[in-house]
Order: structure tokens, then sequence, then C-alpha cells
């Protein structure tokens, strides 16, 4: 329960920030300190429990059970350290960002500083792999969005540590699959209890080079190391909180976490002793090197989580041991290291090395916590630092692999540990004593001592390695408890300031003498700092290697980057021809065929397809091939109803002629003849043609045809009618069924009529083509439109009224028999296409009906019958009512039968804007005015000639010259 | 057998007139081509059972299998919709060429 308060109220903190920062402006710190300061007690109070009985404690509740994942939380003495870092040095931190901010509103920072807060709370006590790797990428986001926060000059370095840490959440992720897929559970502590997966040794070898990739990227190990004084772009607050404390520790959490399955494994060892103690080494040298006080403490992080990294790797109880007391006395000394170079930079205006010195006389307390903290850093006693360095030597020479192994791992530590002194030393030495250097020394003399409650926070840290170090006892049970932890088995250690003459206190000798040589041989660094040792820097790498890469995506896509359509279009048919070729060579079982798949009539019809399509490929003529496409259409209807698809056919029946019409007002606007192309490309095209045709007529025959009836087809079948209360099948699949397709289509149908109107609204349609301008005298009867289209009009006339009610009695009876919303929509739209066509003029011919809403009420009718579907418990589910009729009889009323009338009205409105945007001389239905109509029959002539005849007389549905209307007055 | 050859029919004019030039022949192609995957997923179904779906007409024996009747019929309405569309971009703008060289 206490697992879930502390999540909740950090979550509650988060939501509540907007709000108090509205009245606290940047003393919202002191808010968000004293909940962390709450919750540290809180948990500092369990460790009666967690360290004392060994037993964790867990929370969990269901959270996606359908996949197995659920919000496991558990603190064991591990996840009890990390928490209390967490809160602990997030409470000094956000105490001493209430004076580092000038006053003013800081509401983004401290909604991500207590975001980030909670993610990494999340992050140590989560029991669950999915969860941890949820808080893993939370705290990656906010410190992104952290280091942004800096300014434009923060945007690269913000980018360059997202990418690398989410590299490492990738790695992360690699990995929970990897073990949910083996192992069966999300359970973080049941995959490390239950070992069996740890059998395999490639499996084990691939899961830890993952778990690693996520360890080193996220606390900044070589090669990556270099993001971590990248981000020092932050400020200072953020980069004491988690780039030294929190954010850097979740790669040691989760290789400590991680020590039970991996500590025996030999990548794992390699990796992380070698990896880790380079960088400890890189980190330390770099460190000397820097004038920046920040990106000297930057370096010194780097430094010292290669040396919590590499003891780790060693595996042992002892080695855990080490890595949990360093991990404390770290998290104290740099935390307040950082908070010294804020107060610094504060109060002295920079933290350029060069231009500071002597502040200890100015600044005594800042300097007192400086040196307090360099000293813990440095290993000399009787600080934290000293006895947790102590126990990583030790930790260190029991390097698995042999006695030369230890020996030379101790070697390099020591060599590292030399290089902490001298750079602690340059820290301290550098800044406040000496005299005042560099070209700022003037100002120095205005330097004053920080507020005390800015150098606070920061004293409490410091002072907390000295309480630590002298009462060191006090960290037996949790170092021990970790130990259990991440080994199995309790170390029984017993730290001590002092524990007799043995090699680690040679070697801490050792390394302080080497380390004061180093101070005496470079001026305390000076004479060495600012030298490039290397002849490139992370950053730059990085860029490089980011521009390259985006420079080989942008080459590989030049490789299909083309305007021609042709060659968009005919790849994908050259790829499935090379895959069918592939499948055709390999071969596969084919079971016989389920029945009688011919029947001597089919031959009719693959003639007349073969005749049509063999036209319509051969002519050049435009309005040849649309008529001979027309009759592949119509042939394609006959098929279907051959099948059996009565209502299937009707909709292919219905759409084709409309396709020809909606085509025929199209071509009038284009050439008589296609452009022509090359003979050689032809003969390609024509293969690739052939080609495709033989592969989908032998896919057709071989793979379909050779089973029974589906079971879903045999479920429609038995129970359509008493499911729906309709029988013809194929529409109760479409408005009971699967209505939530139908409903989709039905979007994509009137999107598709609203984008025909927003196309023809910015661009103009093309003119009448003048080669489909009538060439004969305009005395000539065929301009009078009048009283040539007299029949059709009178056809047309007692037509539409019929075609209408028609189309509405299709509607209704869909259910049960051949008909429905989309047949009877568009037989409606028909009946409108043909009094459109009879018309004599663009005046008569405009359809005044505002297409658009009819468009959207058709959507909006089957959504809201779509929602109608809750009443009884889900959406689209339709509703049934009885209603009685006159005689007993009685009605059977279903909602989706006004789901229907929502596809009527679809099909509908996109058939008139069709129409009337196609069709119409401007290619504008509503909003150009025609020009002032003359009277009918009596301005046929006189200009013809002219580009874009405007007049009834020659308008362009009556144009009854016009060689591609096939309907109309002629 | 017959099914499969007009589908192979169809898709080899489809796939020639859509590589060619001019957006009218591509719309044309596009439309054999979705009329022959129509039928490719009529063939899915089965062919031998060629009764109507229309059970108060017709006993369930042998009909036909009514899920891709039902697929085909979206798809239909779908394809009119994007070749309105298509056709529509052929009409505005300058010619329906859709290369530049000759």
């Amino acid at each position: 329960m206490l697992l879930l308060t502390s999540i909740l109220v950090l979550a509650v903190t988060v939501l509540s920030i907007p709000l108090v920062e509205r009245v606290l402006g940047r003393n919202t710190g002191w808010f968000a300190a004293a909940v962390l300061a709450a919750l540290t007690a809180l948990i500092a109070a369990q460790a009666p429990q967690v360290l004392g009985s060994g037993e964790a404690l867990t929370y969990s509740v269901p959270w996606m059970p359908q996949i197995g994942v659920e919000f496991h939380l558990r603190m064991d003495a591990l996840g009890w350290m990390f928490t209390l870092l967490v809160t602990g040095v997030g409470a000094l931190i956000m105490a001493y960002s209430t004076r580092y901010f000038p006053p003013g509103r800081r509401l983004g920072f401290y909604l991500l500083m207590t975001l980030f807060a909670f993610a990494m709370t999340g992050l140590v006590l989560a029991d669950d792999v999915v969860l941890l790797y949820v808080f893993w990428e939370l705290t990656t986001i906010t410190s992104f969005y952290l280091i942004g926060l800096s300014g434009p000059g923060a945007s690269r370095p913000a980018i360059r540590t997202f990418l690398i840490t989410a590299l490492g959440g990738l790695a992360l992720l690699g990995a929970v699959v990897l073990l949910v897929v083996r192992t069966g559970t999300t359970q973080l502590s049941t995959i490390l209890a239950d070992q069996s997966w740890t059998q395999d040794t490639s499996f084990t070898a691939l899961v830890a080079f993952l778990v690693v990739g996520a360890v080193f990227t996220k606390s900044a190990q070589f090669p990556f190391h270099y993001w971590l004084p990248d981000a020092m772009a932050a400020s200072t607050p953020v980069s004491a909180y988690l780039h030294a404390a929190a954010m850097v520790k979740a790669g040691i959490y989760l290789a400590m976490r991680f020590t039970p399955a991996f500590g025996e494994v030999l990548v794992w060892n390699t990796a992380l002793i070698a990896f880790g103690l380079i960088t400890a080494v890189v980190g330390a040298v770099f460190a000397l090197q820097q004038h920046d006080l920040k990106r000297l403490a930057a370096y010194s992080t780097v430094s010292q989580l290669g040396f919590l990294i590499a003891v780790i790797g060693i595996g042992t109880p002892e080695a855990l041991v080490a890595a949990a007391a360093h991990t404390v006395a770290h998290a104290l000394f740099k935390s307040a290291l950082f908070m010294v170079v804020g107060l610094v930079d504060h109060e002295a205006g920079t933290r350029d090395l060069r231009d500071l010195g002597g502040l200890a006389r100015r600044m005594p307390v800042t300097a007192g916590i400086a040196t307090l903290a360099s000293l813990s850093m440095a290993g000399i006693p009787p600080l934290l630092g000293f006895v947790s360095k102590e126990y990583l030597f030790a930790g260190l020479l029991g390097a698995p692999g042999g006695p030369w192994a230890g020996v030379l791992a101790g070697a390099v530590a020591v060599g590292a540990a030399a290089f902490t002194f001298a750079y602690s030393f340059r820290f301290v030495h550098s800044a406040f004593f000496g005299e005042p250097r560099g070209k700022r020394r003037a100002e120095q003399e205005d330097v004053h001592e920080a507020p005390v409650a800015f150098w606070g926070p920061a004293s409490l840290s410091a002072l907390g390695g000295l309480v630590l170090g002298l009462a060191v006892p006090v960290l037996d049970p949790l170092v021990n408890g970790v130990s259990q932890d991440t080994t199995g088995t309790a170390a029984e250690a017993h730290l001590l300031l002092w524990h007799g003459f043995n090699p680690e206190l040679a070697m801490s000798a050792l390394a302080i003498g080497l380390g004061a040589l180093l101070v005496w041989r470079t001026a305390s660094g000076d004479s060495y700092a600012g030298r490039a040792l290397l002849p490139v820097d992370g950053p730059s790498v990085f860029e490089r290697i980011h521009s390259a890469l985006i420079s080989t995506g942008r080459r590989v896509g030049d490789l299909t980057r083309t305007d021609t359509v042709a060659f968009h279009l005919g790849t994908p048919v050259v790829v499935v021809l090379v895959l069918a070729t592939a499948v055709l060579w390999l071969g596969i079982d084919i079971p016989a065929p389920a029945g009688q798949t011919s029947r001597p009539l089919d031959w009719l019809l693959v003639g007349l397809m073969g005749v049509a399509v063999l036209g319509a490929v051969l002519t050049r003529s435009r309005l040849a091939a649309l008529a001979l496409i027309g009759v592949a259409g119509f042939t394609t209807a006959l098929w279907l109803f051959f099948l059996g698809a009565f209502d299937v056919a009707l909709t292919q029946l219905l759409v084709e002629v409309l396709t020809v019409v909606v085509a025929v007002l199209v071509l009038r606007r284009l050439p008589r003849r296609f452009h022509p192309v090359t003979r050689k490309r032809s003969a390609l095209t024509a293969v690739i043609a052939i080609a495709a045709g033989s592969v989908a007529g032998v896919a057709a025959f071989a793979l379909t045809g050779r089973r029974e009836l589906s079971s879903a087809a045999s479920y429609f079948l038995d129970n359509a009618p008493e499911d729906t209360g309709g029988t013809n099948v194929v529409n109760t699949i479409l408005v009971d069924y699967r209505a939530f397709d139908t409903l989709g289509e039905l979007v994509v149908l009137g999107v598709a009529g609203l984008i025909i109107i927003a196309v023809l609204r910015s661009t103009d349609l093309l003119p009448v083509h003048q080669a489909r301008k009538p060439s004969v005298p305009v005395t000539n009867p065929v301009f009078e439109a009048v009283p040539n289209t007299v029949l059709m009009r009178t056809v047309a006339k007692y037509l539409l009224p019929i075609l209408v009610v028609w189309s509405l009695y299709l509607l209704v009876r869909g259910h049960n028999e051949p008909g429905g919303g989309f047949i009877g929509g568009l037989v409606g739209g028909s009946a409108f296409a043909l009094t459109y066509l009879a018309a004599s003029s663009d005046a008569a011919a405009r359809i005044r009906l505002a297409y658009p809403t009819i468009i959207g009420s058709g959507v909006l009718v089957a959504l809201g019958t779509g929602l109608l579907g809750f009443l009884e418990g889900s959406f689209l589910l339709p509703l049934h009512a009885e209603i009685p009729l006159p005689g007993g009889e009685y009605f059977h009323f279903t909602t989706a039968l006004i789901f229907d009338v929502g596809v009527y009205l679809v099909v509908v409105g996109v058939l008139l804007a069709a129409l009337n945007e196609l069709g119409l001389e401007s290619g504008d239905g509503t909003d150009r005015a025609a020009p002032p109509p003359s009277p009918p029959g009596t301005s046929g002539g006189g200009n013809a000639d002219e580009t874009a005849p405007s007049s009834e007389g020659s308008g362009a549905t009556a144009a009854g010259v016009d060689t591609t209307t096939t309907g109309g007055a002629r | 057998m017959t099914l499969a050859v007009t589908i192979a029919i169809m898709v080899a004019g489809g796939v020639y007139l859509m590589l060619q030039r001019g957006m009218v022949r591509i719309v044309l192609g596009l439309l054999l081509v979705g009329h022959a995957v129509n039928l490719l997923i009529m063939s899915a179904g089965g062919v031998f059972r060629r009764d109507q779906p229309l059970l108060g007409i017709n006993p369930p024996d042998w009909a036909a299998d009514p899920l891709p009747q039902a697929f085909v019929l979206t798809a239909i309405v779908i394809a009119f919709s994007i070749v309105i569309y298509m056709l529509t971009l052929a009409a505005s703008g300058s010619d329906d060429d859709t290369e530049d060289v000759s």
C-alpha cells in the first residue's frame, strides 16, 4: 500500500504543479521539496521491514490483463536504497531550485522535475518489465525536455542526449520482449527468480548484450560517455538531479537488478568490468582537463559511474556491497558539488576556473561544502567516499579470471583514483583558494556568500557524507540487503572506517600519493587543462554519424525518387512477379478443387471479356477505350450474377453506368486520342502485363476454390435470419454484422465526394477540348438544343419520380431481398444522371440540391444509428422492434434500416457532386454565376468558335455534337 | 478455371493500361485491375456454390459464400469513388499527361 501511495502522491504532485506554481512561482520548489521529504521519511520508516526482515513490500493491480501485464510494484533493499536517493536528493534539489532561479514563473521546470521524480521512483519500484520500460523511457523524455528548457543553444545537446539514451531504451525494449516471450511472464522478480532461461547461453548472452546497451547509454559509459558533459547545457538543478544523482543511476540500478541473472555470464562480466574501468579512467583524465567547473563535475560523474559499473561487473557479494555503498556516497557528494557549481556560478558570475580563485574568503560556507564533498570524492578519511572507495578496490581485486585480472583491474582503478584525487583538488583549490585570477578579478571583490536557503541543501548533502562516514556501520543492513537481493548471498559485511592494514588501504594511499604527485606536476591541472587529448570530440562524432545516416537515407530514397507515374505503378507489379516466380520455383502443395468450378456458359463471359480487354488495350481513341472498359465492367457484372451474387452484380451494373457517365463528362475536356508512347515501351509493358496476368490467373486457379465453405460463411448462412431478422445475407453482413466496415466505407465515399468539390474549387477544370467542338455551320439543326432534347426530357420527366420511388423501395426491402442502401442510392443517383443528361442547357441541368449537406447528413445518420446501438451495449449494434400493422401482421423494424438510409444519402450525395462539379461548363456547380441565359432556342449560333461557349445553345450537356456524349440530345 | 482465365485477361489488360501515359488510361487500367481483384475475392469464396444467399428464396445448402460478396460490394463502391476522384484530377490542371517527355 505504501508503494501505491508513494506513486500516487508523486502523480498528484505532478498534476497539482500547474496550480501551485501559479501562486508560488519559483517557490514551488518548497512545495515539491516538502512532498519529497515527507515521502523520504515515509520510505525510510520502512527500513525495519525491508532491511530488517528482508521481506520486500509488494503491490499489484491488473493493468493490461489481456496480455498479462500488471502494475506490479516491489520494494526490496535495492529498491529502497534507490527510492530514497530519488526522493531524498530530489527534496534537496527542489529546495535549492527555489533560490537558483530568479523570481518568476517556472512552470515547465517544476512540472518536468516532479514528473521526473515520479518516473524515476516508478522505475526503481517497478516489478513488471513492461512497466519498467515505460518508466525508463519517461525519464529519457523528461531529461530531453529539461535540457531543452535552457534555450535554443541547448536544443542540439538535448537531441543528442535523447537519441543516445533512446537507443538504449530500444535495447531495453528488445531485452524485455525477449524475456517476456521466453519466460511467459512480465513480472520482473519472477523472471529473475526463475533462472531456467539462463541455461540457454546464446539467448542469455543476447539479452545480456541488450541490457548492457541500455545500461551503458543511460549511465554514460564509454563510448557513449560524452552525452553527459554534453547534457550540461541544462540548468544546474537539472544536472545535479538527473545527470548526477538520479537518472544516470538508472543504468546502475538496472545493472544491479539484473545481476542475479547475469552475475556469472562472461559477456556481462567482461563488458562491465572492461568498459567500466575504461570509462573510469577516461572520465577522470578528462575531468582534470576542464576549465569549466560544471564540465569537470560531469566528467567526474562519468568516471564514478565507470567505477560503479566495473564493480557491479565483478558480481560477487563483496563487490555489490561496494557498489551499494559507493552509490550512496556518490549521490551525496556529487549532488553537493553540482549545487556548489550553481552557487559559484550564481554569486561569482562565472564557473570558469581561469576566472575564479580565492572565493573562500568571500564564500566561506560554500567553500566548506565544496571541500567536504571533494574530500569524499577524493576518498579521504573519514568521509563516506573513503570507505566506499576502499570497498571498491577490494571488490575489483576479486575480478574473475584469475589473480592477474584482479591485479590489473586494481591497478587501473588506482590510476583512475589518482586522477580523481587530482581533479577533486583542482575543483576546490582553483575555485576557492589562491588569488583571484583572470579578467573578472575586479568583480570578484563584490562577491558575497549565498543566502542560507541557497546553500542549505548543498550543506545537508555534503554533511551527509561526513556523518555517514563517521557512522558507517549504520549502512551495514542496507549493503547486506542489496547484496542479498542482487547475488542471493548476504555478504555479512561490516563497513568500517578503519579495518587494519590491508591491500585496499595500500591502494588508497598509493592513489592519494600519485594524485598528489599529479597535482604538483601539473600545477593542480592548470598546465594540462584545455589541451586536446584526442583529435575528435564526442558531439562532433555523433553529428557526423547522424548526418551520414540522414544522407544515406536520402540516397536510399533517391533510388525511387521520380515523377514518372508509370515507374511507381510498375514497381509493385514487378516485385509481385518476382515473389510469384520464387513461389513457383519452390512449388507448393495444392489440394484438389472442392467442386466443379467451371460451367460451360462461363466460356461466353471469358470470350466477351477477352474481346473487350483486347480492344481497350489496342485502341488509341479515348472514347472507344472507355466504351470497351464499360463492356468489361458489364461482363464483370454478369460474372458476379453467374456466381450467385445478385446484389453485387446489381451494384456493379449501376456503378458501371455511372462511371461511364462521369467519364464522359471528363473525356470531352481531353484530346480524342491517347498520348503516344514508343514501340519499345509498349513491348516492355506488354511483357510485364502478360506476365502479371498469367501470375494472377495461376494464383486464382491454384490458390482459390479448393476448400469447403468457410466457417464464417456457414455461420452467416445459418444464423443471419435469427440474428438480424433479415434473409438477404449479404445485406445483413453489410448493415448488421460488419456495419463498422460499411461505416468506414461510407466515410471514404463521402470524403471522395468532398475532395472532388475541393479540388475543383481550387483548380479550374479544363475547358471542353477544341477537337470536340462542332465543325458544322451554326444554322445546322443540331444547335437547337431545346427541340433536340424534347424526347429525352419527356422520358426523364416521368422516369425521375418513378426511379426515386423505386430506389427507396429497393432501400427498404434490402434486408430481405436484393437491394439495400448502396443499390438504392445508385438507382437514385442514376435518376439524377438521367435528368442531367437530358437537360437542354447547363442552367436547366444544374441540380439545386446541397450535396455536401446530403453527404454529411448521410454520415451523421449512420453514425447516429451506430450510437443508438449503445443502448443495447455496443456501437453499431442494431436494435429491433416489431411494429404492429393493421390486419394483425407485424413489420420487423431494425435500426439497421436507418443505417442503410445513411448509406443511401451518401451515395446520392457523392453522385450529385460528381455530376454537378464535372458536368457544368465552368466546372463549378454552384458558385459561379452563369452568363445571363438567352431565350431558349433563339441564340443557338454565333458563339460556336469561342473557346468556352457558355450560352445555352452550345452548353456543355446539351452539346449534341459533343462526340463523347452518349446520352443527351443526340 | 474459367474465372481464373477471366482474371488473367483482366489483370494483363489492366496492368498494360496502367503503365501507359495519361491519367485516363491509368484510371481505365485501375478499373480493370479492380474488377479482376473483386472477382478474385469472389473466387476465394469458392465458385462451385453458386446459389444466391437469399434465404427467403433459396435454402442455404448451395448458397454462395456471402462474406466475399459483402466485401466486393463495399469494394466496388470504394473503387467508384476513387475512380471519379482520379477522373476529376485528369480533367483539372493542364492535361492528363503524366509524363514530360513525348
